[in-house]
Formats: C-alpha cells, sequence, structure tokens
C-alpha cells in the first residue's frame, strides 16, 4: 500500500467534494500528481510574421518575440518549439494541401473523396474520454468551407483540425451557447435514458401476457435495461451533486453565464467565450481533451479592432511581415494567454489546473507569403502533471528532418497522457529532448 | 470375425439411435413403468454398475445411483441409449466384473425400451419448452441488413454468443442478456440510427454513417451520379440498336418492336425512337444528311451477324461527337466592373446558360465559302508580351471572363479543319436549320457531372462531382436538361428529380452555399475584394429572407453604377434571379421540412411494424407517436434528433431483439397433438410462424411475402407452407442457413478469428486464404440447399468451389478476378478434393499449427460428421511435440503408441485412424507427400471394426458402407435442434425417424428432410403453458 502523505489526504478530502473522478483515496499515491491531465490544441491559420515570432534562453531569462509577448507572465510555464513539421504537409500544395494532416500526420486524398487520418486530440480522446462527461470538445471561431481549392484538395481539410477518422472531420461547434449546453448535459446520456425508461416500460407491460418460463426471460432484459439506466443516472446525478456541494462549500468552481444565442457581433467576444468555456470544462472535469480553431487556414476573418488589412485573413498573411499580420497573429496568440492564465488560477493539489495540462498553439504555416511549412511554429503551455519541463525554448531546426516531426511531439504528448502507442501519422519514434 | 470384431461392430448401429422400435407392443400403463423401475432396474443397477458408475468420479462420467426417478431417466435419454447399447453389446459389465445373467440384462434393456415407446407415444409432436429468447449476434446482424437495407453489422463487436449442448447459439437455453451486453445493444442501435437519413417522403439507410455535412454530401452526390452513370448516352449504342431494328427481319425478330429492341440492347427506347426517326429521314443538307448517308451505307447483314454494324456505328457515333465539339456553345460570366467573373450570381448564371444550351449550336462555328475565315484567338497579353495567365478563376487583365476564349482556341485548329463546318455561299440560313436540327436530337453532351473553375477546360479540377466550379467555397449546378428531354421517360425523370430532391433535403446544399458565400464573398460589393465576406449580422439566421433580399437590392445597386461603364444588361438579370432563386429554393426547403414530419412519423410506424415482424395494435401506434412527441416537447430535441431516438427505442424494444414469437399464452385446446392432454399445444400464430420459418431458413427477419401470407392466415396451410419454403431455399439469404447452421455444425463459425497458424512457416495463410477457407464449406452447404441436392453430396460430391486464392492453394488451374469471384469445379477430385471431408478449413482447424493432428481431425470426423458422443479425455495426457518437423519417427506412429494403452484404447480406437486417412494433407490443408520433417507421409489406416482403407477415397468408401446412417441421423438430428431451437427430448424421436425416413425415401434431397421438419408439430405448434394469466392472448400478434 502506498504511502500517501497527511496534506494531499486532507487536501484529497476537500478537493474530492467538488471533483467528482476522485472517488476513492488509493488515486493519492505517491507520485507527482493523481490530477487528471487535460490536452488543448488552438490553431489559428495561415503562418505567422516570422520577424516577430522568436524566444531564446529558458525560465525566468526567455526573451520572447513581439508576437509572444502576450505569453510574458507565463514564460516559465511555456516551451516554445521550433523546427516541428508534417513531411506529408510539404510538396503536394497550398493550404487544404497542408492543413488537411496537420493533428494527423497521414497524407490526405485530392478530389472527391476526403480522407485523412485520426488527430490525436481525437486519439487521446478515445482512450480517456469515457472517464468524463463528454469525450472531448471541438469548437471553432469561423464556419467551415467545404468548396474545393485550386489544387483540387476539399477546402474540408481547411476548416477542421479535428478528425474522429480518416473519413470523418469532427464537425465544429462555432456556436457558444450549444458548446455550453454540452458542458452540462451529455445530452447523448440524457436521450439513451429517455429510451431506456421507454423500453422497460414496454418490457413491464409485455410480461404480465407471457409464460412465467418467458418471463424469466424478459426479466433478464428488464433487470439488465434497470441497471444500466441506474448506472447512467447515476454519473450524471454525481455530476450534479459535486456542483451543488461545490457551491455549498464556497469553493472556487468556475462559473459563467449561459452564452446568447447566436454568433457574437465581436469576434474578440466570440474567442473569449470559447476559452471561457474550455476552462471550465478543463476545471470542472467535463472534458479533458478540446480543440479550438480560432482562424481557419484560408480564413475569412477580418479584425475591424486590429488596424490590419480589410481583406481578411488570409490576403493579409500574402504580406506576412506587415505590421498588420503581426497584430493579427499577437491577438490569437493572446488567446492563447488568455486561456493559460485562466487555468493557471485555478488551484489543483500543489499547482494549478494549467500545470497538469498542455494547450498546444500552432499553425498549418511558417511564412504566408511563401507559403512555407517546411517548419511551424509551436507553444506549448502547461507542464501535464510534471511530466513535461517547461519554461524552454525547443530548436530542431536542424535535428534532422526525421528528428523534427510533428508526429514525434504527438507520441511524446500523449505517452504523458496515457496513451501508449507505436506509432502516429508519420512518426514511430519520439521526439528527443521533450 | 472375432468376438472383439462383433462387440466393436454393434454398438454404431444403437447409437445412431434407431434402436427405438416402435412396434405394436401392448403399451405400458405408468403404473407399471414404475413398478419396473423401482423392482428391476434399481436393484440390477445397485448390483452391477454403481462399483464404478457413482459418486463425483464415476467412470466414464455416468453416475447412474443419481437416477432416482423414471423421469430422470427419461429426461436424460440420450445417456441412456448408451446404456442400452454397451448392455446389448455386452461390453458392460466389463470382463473383469461380476456378470448378471443374460435374462436379467434383457429385462433391463426391455424396461428401458418399454419407456421410450410409451413416452414417446404420449407425447409423439410435443413442442417442447421453447423459451423466448434475444436475437443471437448473428441474426441480429442480417436482421439489421433486412430491415434497413444495408449490411451494417453493428453486432460485429458483441461477446461470442455462448451455444447450447447441441453446439447452436440459437436458442434460449444459452442465450441471455446482461447489463453489459445491454450496454452494447444501444450503442448498437445507436450506429444504426446514425445511418438513417430522413428525406421526403420518409427515412432511408445509407452505408455510412449520415451525421457530418460531408458524409451526406457525398451520399447524395454519388447517388446522382450513379443514376448518371446507368444510363446509356453512347450514340453507337443507339445506331446498333437502330440498325438492328432496321434489319430484324433478317437477324430472326421479324416482329420485334423499337421498344422491344430497345430494352434487349439496353438502350433508352423513348431515344431509340428519336435516333431512329432522324436516321430514317432525309435531309438534303448539312450534318444530319452525311449521318444519314453514312446510315444507309451500313452493311446489309446475314442472319448470324448482328454485330457487322457495330464498326460503322462508332463511325457514325465519332462523326457525330466531332461535329458536336467543334460545334457546342460556350459562355462566358456577364461583366461588372468591380464584380469578379467568379462572382457567384454572374457565375451561375453562365452555367445556367451552359445547361440550357446544350441542344443548340455555335453559329460562329460555321463558316461560308468564299468569305475570309475567322482569325486564330489568342488570348490577351500581359506587359512583358506573353500570354496572360488565366489566374485563379480564369479572369483577364480586364476582369473579363476568358474562359470562352481558351475554349475557343483549344477548339480552333478542329474547326479549320473540319470540312463539314463550311457553307456554302449564301446558303447560310438553310444550313443554320440544318445544325439546329441534328444538334437538337444529338447534344453536345448529355449531362455534366463534373466541372473545374475553367469549365469547358477541366485542367487540374478533376473529380469534383456536380461542383459548380466555383473556387473555394462550395456550390453545385446541375447540368442534365438532354438527359431529361431526350433520354429519361416519365419514371426515370421522376426518378432523377427525386434524387436532386434528396440532395437538397438531406444536404441542405443551397443553404449551406449561400451562408459561405455570405462569409467568404459577400464582402465583393463593399469593395473589400474576392475573398472577403460580410460581419456577422445579430440575428444568427442569415439565411432569412429579409438578409438575402438585402443582398439582392445591394448587388442590383452595384450593377447599376457599373453599368455607367457598360456593364453587360443581363447582368442585371443575372443577380435578380440568383437571389430569387436562392431564396425560393430556401422557403421551399423550409416549407418541404414542415409536410413531410407527418410523412416521417408513417414511415416511423411502418419502421416498427417491421421490426416487431407484425402489425402494430393501436396502442403500440400511439406510444410510438406519444414517445416521439415527448423528445420534442419535454426534451426539447429537434425532429430529426427525435427521429433517431425514436428508431434507437424501437430497435431497443424487446419485441425487436427478442423471439417473442416463440413465447407461449395460455393453454388451448389443440388440433395438431395427437397425444393425450399431457402435453396442451397450441399452433403458432400465422405471424409467429413467419418468424420461426425466417430465423430457420434464412436466420432473418421475414420478408413482405410471409408477413403477407400471415396476414391472409394462410401461411400455415400445406401448399402454401411447401411453396414458401422452397422459395425461401432459392433465396440469397439462405445463406443465413448454410452459415450459421453449418458453421456451427461443422464447428467452423469462428474460423475467421484463428490465429494458431504460424505465418512465417505458412506464408500462404493469409487473411485472404483464411477467408476463403471459411466460404467454401459455406457454398457447398449453400450450393446443396439451393438446388435441393442429396446431402450425401457433402460427403462424396466430386465437386467444390474456389475463389482465387483458394484455387492457387489448392493447386487448381487459375481463377481470374477478385476474392468475391467463387467457380465451381466439378472434377474436384483430380486435386484431392470435393465434398466437405477435405476442405482446408477443417484440416487447418484442427491442426494445432506446426503439424496435422490425426487425433483432432479424426474426432472432428467421428464427432461432428458422424455424431459420435466421445466423452472428454482424462486429465492427465502426456503432450505429443508441437512441431511436426522436430519429430524423429512419423505421427502416425507416435500415436499408435498412445492407441496401445488399453486407457486411452477404449475412445481413441474409434476416431484416431480417420484423422490418419487425412495425412496427405498438411497443417493447412495443402497437399503434400511427405510431412515436414521429411517422411513420406501414408494415409493407411485400420478403422473401427477392421476395415482397412487408404486415403479419403477409403474413408469414404467405410463410410459408405458402415456409418452413412449415422452421417444422415446425426444431420437430422443437428438440423431439427437447430430449426426448433432448444435440445431434442424422447417425444422427438418418432419425428427424427420419419425425417430419416422421408430422406431416404427421397433421395436424401435437403427439400425432404426440411420439408418434414417444417410440417411437424413440433415446428407448428408450441406448448400451451397451463399457467394462468390474467390479461387475454394478445390480439395483435394474430
Amino acid at each position: 500500500m502506498a504511502k500517501i502523505d497527511r496534506r494531499t489526504v486532507l487536501r484529497g478530502m476537500g478537493v474530492t467534494m467538488c471533483l467528482p473522478w476522485m472517488d476513492s483515496l488509493s488515486a493519492f499515491a505517491a507520485t507527482p500528481s493523481a490530477f487528471p491531465k487535460r490536452f488543448g490544441v488552438l490553431f489559428m491559420g495561415c503562418g505567422v510574421n516570422e520577424n516577430h515570432w522568436s524566444a531564446e534562453g529558458n525560465g525566468a531569462d526567455m526573451k520572447l518575440g513581439l508576437s509572444l509577448s502576450p505569453l510574458e507572465p507565463l514564460k516559465e510555464k511555456i516551451n516554445v518549439v521550433t523546427g516541428l513539421f508534417n513531411k506529408n504537409a510539404t510538396g503536394q500544395g497550398i493550404h487544404p494541401a497542408q492543413t488537411g494532416q496537420l493533428l494527423t500526420g497521414t497524407t490526405i486524398s485530392k478530389g472527391a473523396v476526403i480522407h485523412s487520418g485520426i488527430s490525436v486530440d481525437q486519439m487521446i480522446a478515445n482512450h480517456v474520454g469515457q472517464d468524463t462527461l463528454q469525450p472531448s470538445i471541438v469548437l471553432a471561431c469561423e464556419q467551415p468551407m467545404t468548396g474545393y481549392h485550386e489544387t483540387n484538395f476539399s477546402l474540408a481539410y481547411s476548416s477542421h483540425i479535428s478528425w474522429q477518422n480518416a473519413d470523418s472531420p469532427v464537425p465544429n461547434e462555432v456556436y457558444p451557447a450549444l458548446a455550453f449546453d454540452t458542458l452540462f448535459e451529455n445530452r447523448g446520456s440524457l436521450r439513451n435514458l429517455s429510451i431506456l425508461d421507454r423500453v422497460r416500460d414496454a418490457a413491464q407491460t409485455l410480461s404480465r401476457q407471457i409464460s412465467s418460463t418467458d418471463r424469466e426471460k424478459l426479466d433478464e432484459y428488464m433487470t439488465s435495461v434497470r441497471e444500466v439506466e441506474t448506472r447512467v443516472d447515476s454519473m450524471r446525478k454525481n455530476q450534479e451533486k459535486a456542483d451543488d456541494l461545490a457551491k455549498l462549500k464556497n469553493q472556487p468552481v468556475l462559473s459563467m453565464p449561459r452564452p446568447a444565442n447566436g454568433l457574437p457581433e465581436d469576434f474578440r467576444e466570440h474567442t473569449k467565450l470559447m476559452c471561457d468555456i474550455i476552462a471550465l470544462a478543463f476545471q470542472t472535469d467535463k472534458t479533458r481533451v478540446a480543440s479550438l480553431l480560432l482562424a481557419r487556414d484560408l480564413s475569412a476573418l477580418y479584425y475591424p479592432f486590429l488596424d490590419a488589412a480589410p481583406e481578411g485573413h488570409h490576403a493579409a498573411s500574402h504580406n506576412n511581415l506587415s505590421d498588420g499580420y503581426e497584430r493579427i497573429t499577437r491577438f490569437h496568440v493572446s488567446q492563447l494567454a488568455y486561456l493559460a492564465a485562466k487555468l493557471d488560477a485555478m488551484p489543483e493539489g500543489e499547482g494549478t489546473v494549467l500545470d497538469n495540462s498542455c494547450l498546444m498553439f500552432t499553425s498549418s504555416l511558417w511564412v504566408g507569403r511563401t507559403h512555407n511549412n517546411s517548419r511551424l511554429p509551436v507553444v506549448l503551455a502547461g507542464g501535464l502533471g510534471g511530466t513535461l519541463q517547461t519554461g524552454r525554448t525547443l530548436d530542431y531546426v536542424d535535428a534532422g528532418d526525421e528528428n523534427r516531426r510533428m508526429c514525434s511531439l504527438y507520441l511524446g504528448i500523449m505517452d504523458r497522457m496515457g496513451v501508449k502507442v507505436d506509432q502516429f501519422g508519420d512518426a514511430t519514434t519520439r521526439l528527443a529532448n521533450l | 470375425m472375432t468376438k472383439l470384431h462383433a462387440v466393436l461392430f454393434t454398438p454404431v448401429l444403437v447409437l445412431a439411435g434407431i434402436a427405438v422400435p416402435m412396434n405394436a407392443a401392448a403399451p405400458a400403463t405408468e403404473v407399471a413403468v414404475e413398478r419396473g423401475f423401482t423392482g428391476t432396474v434399481q436393484p440390477f443397477v445397485a448390483t452391477y454398475c454403481t462399483s464404478c458408475h457413482s459418486g463425483e468420479k464415476a467412470a466414464g462420467q455416468l453416475d447412474l445411483r443419481s437416477y432416482t426417478t423414471v423421469d430422470s431417466v427419461v429426461h436424460d435419454y440420450a445417456r441412456w441409449n448408451r446404456v442400452i447399447a454397451r448392455l446389448t453389446a455386452k461390453e458392460m459389465p466389463p470382463a473383469t466384473a461380476k456378470q448378471p445373467s443374460d435374462a436379467d440384462r434383457q429385462q433391463v434393456i426391455d424396461w428401458i425400451q418399454a419407456t421410450w415407446q410409451n413416452e414417446a407415444r404420449l407425447h409423439d409432436g410435443d413442442p417442447g419448452v421453447v423459451l423466448a429468447r434475444r436475437l443471437s449476434n448473428s441474426e441480429y446482424n442480417y436482421t439489421i441488413r433486412d430491415l434497413t437495407g444495408v449490411d451494417i453489422q453493428p453486432a460485429r463487436e458483441f461477446p461470442v454468443d455462448p451455444a447450447n449442448q447441441a453446439g447452436f447459439d440459437n436458442s434460449g437455453e444459452s442465450l441471455a442478456m446482461s447489463p453489459a451486453l445491454l450496454n452494447k445493444y444501444l450503442l448498437a442501435a445507436r450506429d444504426v440510427a446514425d445511418h438513417m437519413y430522413l428525406n421526403g417522403t420518409g427515412f432511408s439507410f445509407a452505408p455510412h454513417p449520415m451525421l457530418v455535412e460531408t458524409d451526406l454530401d457525398q451520399y447524395c452526390i454519388q447517388q446522382i451520379v450513379d443514376f448518371y452513370e446507368r444510363q446509356d448516352t453512347d450514340y453507337a449504342d443507339y445506331f446498333r440498336a437502330a440498325w438492328i431494328y432496321k434489319n430484324r427481319g433478317v437477324l430472326g425478330k421479324p416482329k420485334a418492336t423499337l421498344a422491344e429492341i430497345a430494352a434487349q440492347n439496353k438502350v433508352s427506347a423513348k431515344y431509340l425512337a428519336t435516333v431512329w426517326q432522324a436516321l430514317d429521314a432525309r435531309e438534303d443538307a448539312g450534318p444530319l444528311a452525311k449521318l444519314q448517308g453514312m446510315w444507309r451505307a451500313l452493311p446489309v447483314p446475314k442472319a448470324n451477324q448482328p454485330d457487322l454494324a457495330n464498326d460503322g456505328a462508332v463511325q457514325m457515333r465519332d462523326f457525330v461527337s466531332r461535329m458536336r465539339l467543334d460545334t457546342a456553345m460556350r459562355f462566358a460570366s456577364p461583366g461588372v466592373k468591380g464584380l469578379s467573373t467568379a462572382s457567384q450570381p454572374l457565375f451561375n448564371w453562365k452555367n445556367a446558360q451552359y445547361a440550357s444550351h446544350r441542344r443548340d449550336f455555335d453559329r460562329a462555328a460555321l463558316r461560308v465559302e468564299g468569305e475570309p475565315p475567322p482569325v486564330a484567338p489568342v488570348l490577351p497579353l500581359d506587359k512583358n508580351g506573353k500570354p496572360v495567365a488565366l489566374g485563379l478563376v480564369g479572369t483577364g487583365p480586364n476582369g473579363e471572363d476568358l474562359t470562352p476564349l481558351r475554349a475557343e482556341i483549344a477548339a480552333y485548329t478542329s474547326r479549320m479543319a473540319n470540312p463539314d463546318l463550311v457553307v456554302p455561299a449564301g446558303q447560310r440560313p438553310r444550313y443554320e436549320a440544318a445544325f439546329a436540327k441534328f444538334s437538337s436530337v444529338f447534344p453536345d453532351t448529355f449531362y455534366v457531372k463534373e466541372r473545374g473553375r475553367f469549365y469547358p477546360d477541366p485542367g487540374d479540377d478533376k473529380g469534383r462531382l456536380l461542383s459548380a466550379g466555383f473556387h473555394n467555397v462550395m456550390g453545385y449546378t446541375r447540368d442534365d436538361t438532354p438527359l431529361k428531354e431526350l433520354i429519361l421517360d416519365d419514371k426515370g425523370q421522376k426518378e432523377l428529380e427525386a434524387l436532386w430532391d434528396q440532395f437538397e433535403f438531406v444536404a441542405d446544399y443551397t443553404a449551406r452555399t449561400y451562408v459561405q458565400f455570405f462569409f467568404n464573398q459577400s464582402g465583393e460589393i463593399l469593395g473589400n475584394g474576392r475573398e472577403s465576406g460580410t460581419l456577422r449580422p445579430a440575428d444568427k439566421d442569415v439565411t432569412a429572407e429579409a438578409i438575402i433580399m438585402n443582398f439582392k437590392t445591394s448587388y442590383l445597386d452595384f450593377v447599376t453604377k457599373a453599368a455607367a461603364q457598360k456593364a453587360d444588361p443581363v447582368a442585371f438579370e443575372a443577380v435578380a434571379q440568383h437571389f430569387e432563386r436562392v431564396n425560393a429554393v430556401l422557403r421551399g426547403v423550409e416549407r418541404e421540412r414542415v409536410t413531410a414530419e407527418p410523412r416521417h412519423l408513417d414511415a416511423l410506424m411502418a419502421f416498427a411494424a417491421r421490426a416487431y415482424r407484425r402489425p402494430l395494435s393501436a396502442a403500440e401506434r400511439a406510444d410510438i407517436l406519444s414517445f416521439y412527441h415527448s423528445l420534442r416537447e419535454k426534451s426539447g430535441l429537434t425532429h430529426e434528433d427525435a427521429m433517431r431516438d425514436s428508431v434507437v427505442s424501437v430497435l431497443m424494444s424487446p419485441y425487436f431483439c427478442y423471439r417473442l414469437d416463440l413465447s407461449t399464452s395460455r393453454a388451448q385446446p389443440s388440433p395438431y397433438a395427437r397425444a393425450s392432454v399431457a402435453t396442451p399445444a397450441a399452433p403458432l400464430s400465422d405471424f409467429a410462424l413467419a418468424s420461426r420459418l425466417s430465423y430457420f431458413l434464412w436466420s432473418s427477419m421475414p420478408d413482405a411475402e410471409l408477413l403477407a401470407h400471415a396476414s391472409t392466415g394462410d401461411l400455415h396451410k400445406e401448399p402454401v407452407l411447401t411453396a414458401q419454403v422452397r422459395l425461401m431455399l432459392k433465396d440469397d439469404r439462405a445463406v443465413g442457413l448454410s452459415t450459421e447452421f453449418g458453421g456451427n455444425w461443422l464447428d467452423f463459425r469462428r474460423f475467421e478469428d484463428i490465429n494458431t497458424v504460424d505465418r512465417e512457416r505458412f506464408p500462404d495463410f493469409t487473411n485472404a486464404l483464411r477467408e476463403a477457407m471459411f466460404q467454401e464449406p459455406i457454398r457447398l452447404i449453400g450450393e446443396v440447399i439451393r438446388s435441393d441436392r442429396p446431402v450425401l453430396d457433402l460427403l462424396y460430391g466430386n465437386y467444390t468451389f474456389v475463389n482465387p486464392v483458394l484455387a492457387t492453394h489448392y493447386g487448381m488451374p487459375e481463377v481470374t478476378g477478385g476474392p468475391d469471384h467463387w467457380v465451381r469445379i466439378d472434377n474436384a477430385r483430380d486435386y484431392q478434393r470435393g465434398g466437405l471431408l477435405p476442405m482446408a478449413v477443417f484440416l487447418t482447424q484442427n491442426a494445432p499449427g506446426l503439424r496435422t493432428s490425426p487425433v483432432k481431425r479424426g474426432y472432428w470426423v467421428a464427432r461432428r460428421v458422424l455424431g459420435e458422443v466421445i466423452p472428454p479425455p482424462p486429465p492427465v495426457v502426456p503432450e505429443l511435440p508441437k512441431d511436426e518437423s522436430k519429430l524423429d519417427m512419423p505421427l502416425r506412429d507416435v500415436l499408435a503408441q498412445h492407441r496401445k494403452n488399453p486407457a486411452c484404447a477404449s475412445c481413441h480406437a474409434r476416431f484416431d485412424t480417420f484423422g490418419l486417412t487425412f495425412e496427405n494433407y498438411g497443417p493447412v490443408g495443402e497437399s503434400r507427400t511427405k510431412d515436414l520433417a521429411g517422411h513420406a507421409v501414408d494415409t493407411q489406416a485400420t478403422f473401427p471394426g477392421g476395415t482397412q482403407a487408404t486415403g479419403l477415397s477409403g474413408l469414404q468408401t467405410y463410410i459408405h458402407a458402415n456409418r452413412e446412417k449415422d452421417f444422415l441421423d446425426n444431420l437430422n438430428r443437428k438440423m431439427l435442434v437447430y430449426a426448433l431451437g432448444r435440445s431434442l427430448q424422447l417425444s422427438d424421436e418418432p419425428l427424427i425417424q420419419r425425417m430419416n425416413t422421408r430422406l431416404a425415401a427421397n433421395g436424401y434431397r435437403v427439400s425432404a428432410l426440411i420439408d418434414t421438419i417444417v410440417s411437424s408439430p413440433q415446428f407448428l405448434n408450441r406448448r400451451a403453458s397451463s399457467d394462468s394469466s390474467n390479461a387475454t392472448p394478445r390480439k395483435a400478434a394474430n
């Protein structure tokens, strides 16, 4: 029996009340952290202003370029990773051919049939998702396009980053109110309850009309229905109870009002709401996997509040060294900073929710004006429960193509999330020095 | 013949169970039977048997002391048959034990036989207790296949079903439900419901889930494109058919009509008539005249020359295609300064022009003799003097649409080289009329299924099915007017309209196209460029009529301003029409969704009735509706979600996933039971009978025809019943019987999952070969069923079925095609195959990976094929080596050792030697002459009884001479258990006898076997329990 120190036990008692996943003390072995780990992806399409995307040094001495400056207060909890890429995203054409495999690492198909692979977030969700209300949430602040690009790849590749399997991207939830609703009700389980209820009623009526030997067989069925109902119901009740108790104890459970229906007119409000929803979901363990598409590849968003180009994000990216595009990039990075700071303000065990998470910010390109994606901008925030060292700048630009795969990074993250696979996408080895 | 030989020989006949003589001895009374048991049998057993046959470690697992009542003996009659056998053969008590007198022995034998007779006569025809049960996994899969029309196989991840004693998984004796399994049922039901999609008249199921937009698009588009591709649009086929009609007298069909010839040649009758009229007339000028000349020049055939005109027809077609390529019309987007040519209202206008002018032609393609020829068109030059590139959307330097110019450039050479485009001086009007007539009959294309940005030049934009050719954003264009007008009849036209309607209804494509336009392109009228959108409005509904009309106004204003700079006046019309059309479609779809809702609910009722395999009662209909409404009102679900959940609840209902048709109700007097009231029986309702038939012969739900007979109430009547059985056995769904019955009877049902073969040592054993091996017996049994062959074909037939990979494995001549291409091999014996016995699946299944196993193979023959019951081996048995290559003497010699041990021999003598005849087949059933250690194989064997034989033919001869009745009797019993869904009981023995008799009297044909079962009281009735119930028997089922 592992030794559990007294402080952890006491803390554990308090935390147990509002975080339902901890229902037995044996969860606190004397390991660094027994809190659930979360993974999130934030995506901005079309690349960055490479003159201002930089990081040097480690820890408190890290110097961040202008586009990364929103992360200054958190720099000891981040990793700025340079030089990773997806080989399958190069040499196939621009834009959708560079995005369809961002999180999958596979090849993708032209023409009528869309085909990629399962994305890293969905892979993780398949493994850890059954312990939470939602296996994952897939959000976006921009609607999808599904026509064809001039390279003959579908724009579905540009509009989605999460893929549930090789043939289907996960549909993005663009409406904050609907994303909010899924946190408080696994509509799926509620709907199943209604069905089971009704079916059990029908079976009860039926059992009065059949012979005793047959009734025994039908009893097996009714008992099973009741069992399943009870389990589903108790999981829901545990969630409600946890929420109620938390409120009673004045624990700092983040709460937010339900967003208004529809899409916010101001883009800034849209991104904030989506980040708030992810923060709430992580903190209350409604899910442990999230992806947020802030701006698509080939994004048509435009930012009147930023004094950037009026013709939109994608057009501006063709002039990515401009100040306007730098401001766009910095705005999106500030969403990462906002979310990370929010998670860092939520105490959890000896640290914060951020310490037990990993948020990955990335883009489909490095340089928009040349459509260069031979290396991708990546920032990681959070330490995954002490398994991921933070406060570093990691440079793989010269490591050689075999040693700088995005999928090697994904394998490393999956390891730390408890998902052990031998290969993912185009990688069979983990990233060195992660 | 030694005494030993006689002793071994005799029991064989007895084990077949035909030992129950149904002679007219005086019926024993129950009291007499009881007295016989207590007075004679029990003391005998106590004296001579229980010293070995009692307690936990009873010899042969037979504890005779445990039988304390007559009922217990009757219940275990199969075991007591063996008691008779051993006693009669004087094998028991063993020679070393105390022996009873012959008279005492005979008394016990007589008692047993009399008891059997009594029981059987009393209860002959007893349906027995057939428990209501859930569907087995396979039945669930087949049922979903037939219910939805799509082979979704939702039960593929269910845990393997347990089997009953007879080895079948379709009985309530072994099938149970648990919470874990119910959870899987729920997931499976959701999986099936996810494949559902609503259309204008009801709902259907797609081969893949229909939840994500890309899935919906793909499904609907593929249906339309598949429809297009099913239509014959090749002119050559029509010219050929017309020629056949012209020469129909010579070709042997003088009375054939044009329509009949069209049908025979698989072309459209409507269009053939049009083509015939055009060819048969006489033009005096233009391309039609030339074509008619070519037509008249086609050769006249003799009677056996139906293909004589093929080349000529192709030439005619090539002429037509060339003419139309050179005269096809081309269109440009109307120009509006400040708007791209790719602006949707303008671009769609262009597409619509193409779609409506395919039976027209480009007058500029004609050139008049004597007039100066047209100058070669060229692209404008850029500032470096080079031809300008077309850019992303085909726009030129002045914002003009360059795609028609590009097409003109591509066509110029061909046009200039085409003499048939030259018109004599002064005759332009006459020739234009001729070309118009020609083009009307022969469109430049019947339909367009792919379109890129630079249409008609595809460039790299291939595979964009039904695409409008927009850049980046989605959009579709329908361009199939000539197909509709010329080729499709009324029915075809309706079908095509329905598919486009379905596309709109299911995938909502016009609305989604408009939304993408809103966010990605509509900013063009604000001057923000071609790839910019409008900021989102406060109201989330960008598809509202007001917003669409607002766009119309804004665009028209824009065009008005641009008109001052000479915008094309057509642009006004294009813009207005575009937004009007979008709005009309969106509003129409909204209305259609409302009107469709009640139709969806009707479809839900129909679905439930099919799922429950009987009509619904009024209460059930109301219940389904009220559940739907509670989902809408209380749970707040959308109509689509509520429909899906309703489908899930139908699939979770016990009426679907349970065989309640087997369920009993209160006792009723029965006209069928010939017996006394000892076992009250009631006839199955016709609906219950329909299900029993279909689950027997198809492992799936009854079809509409069976249910129609059930409705009429004549399904149980003799001619109808037999006729239905005939039809069902010939139906493709009978594969359920060959797979589930055959697979479980012969123990290969799970073969698709085996992994005992070392694939490094046997690299030929791929998944494809494994699958082919699995299919082979199913194909053979399927053929025997479908063609009503003698069941003995299974043992001795000189034929089998192979696909390409299996043919290679067997060393047979190459079979071409894919894995689903199976051919019949009629001289299989030439390759050491034929019938079930030498099939690779059994030889592999019964071999432990790296060597053969005569023991296992022989056991399989004795147990599965011949129906012998052999107790399991004792716990301590020395292992044989795993790898044959490591044996220093041949396996047969190793085995001979363990037959020398008398403790082992008593069982092994009965089957080891069967396995030795298969030694010329290796561990994966491959033919061989040497084993893996290099020893020559020897297939000689000495069978029980002393017969010597060699190889498969030796085994077959032996079975034919000595064991054929065992095979037939075993097959009968197994089939009966499978059909009834319960283990056999003593009262079934007379039926078994009738089955055997009838089978032999009908050439051993399968239909005799099945007919006897289906017309038996056991099958047609059910036990009526005396369990009183307050409710009256359910009327709904009747």
